[in-house]
């Protein structure tokens, strides 16, 4: 599923729906990446994942971060793995 | 299903999703061990469990353990289990399997 994408995982943790929405709108816009993934983390956070190649995941974490720090109770983490390792695609895709 | 990986249990508890991927992706990197479970604990954390030879899980849990320090609200826990009792299993694998 990923590798049509792109390998490299972007990923962005918020407090609250609100900023999540907002940091996935700034990423999807500011680089060609795909979402792959919103959870409901638990405690009002939020994670959203994005699946694309290594520089434009870059890109677009740096903007969703960016986005989302003046909206809400904003950002937890922003985090970027260039190519998880095969294990771990299990716990990036439970359900999309 | 966990002899066919080695018997150790490895466990790292995070605050948030992203510092649990990274502490897994770290732990799969760093050692031969299986990724068994990913729990969402509720209040945010979240947990991750590994599987492998003791020496492994060790070595699996330190490096997970630090690469999650920095990323996001970070670490809770990070524990090993050596041998865990046959009754404990169950309560181990209970979403995955």
């Amino acid at each position: 599923m990923s590798t049509e994408y792109g390998i490299a995982l972007g990923m962005i943790e918020t407090r609250g729906l609100v900023p999540a929405i907002e940091a996935a709108d700034a990423m999807t816009k500011a680089a060609e990446v795909r979402l792959v993934s919103r959870e409901f983390v638990g405690g009002g956070y939020v994670a959203v994942l994005v699946r694309g190649e290594t520089g434009a995941v870059n890109a677009a974490v740096r903007a969703g971060a960016d986005a989302c720090e003046r909206v809400g109770d904003g950002l937890v983490a922003a985090h970027i793995i260039a190519r998880p390792h095969n294990e771990v695609e299990q716990v990036i895709t439970t359900k999309a």
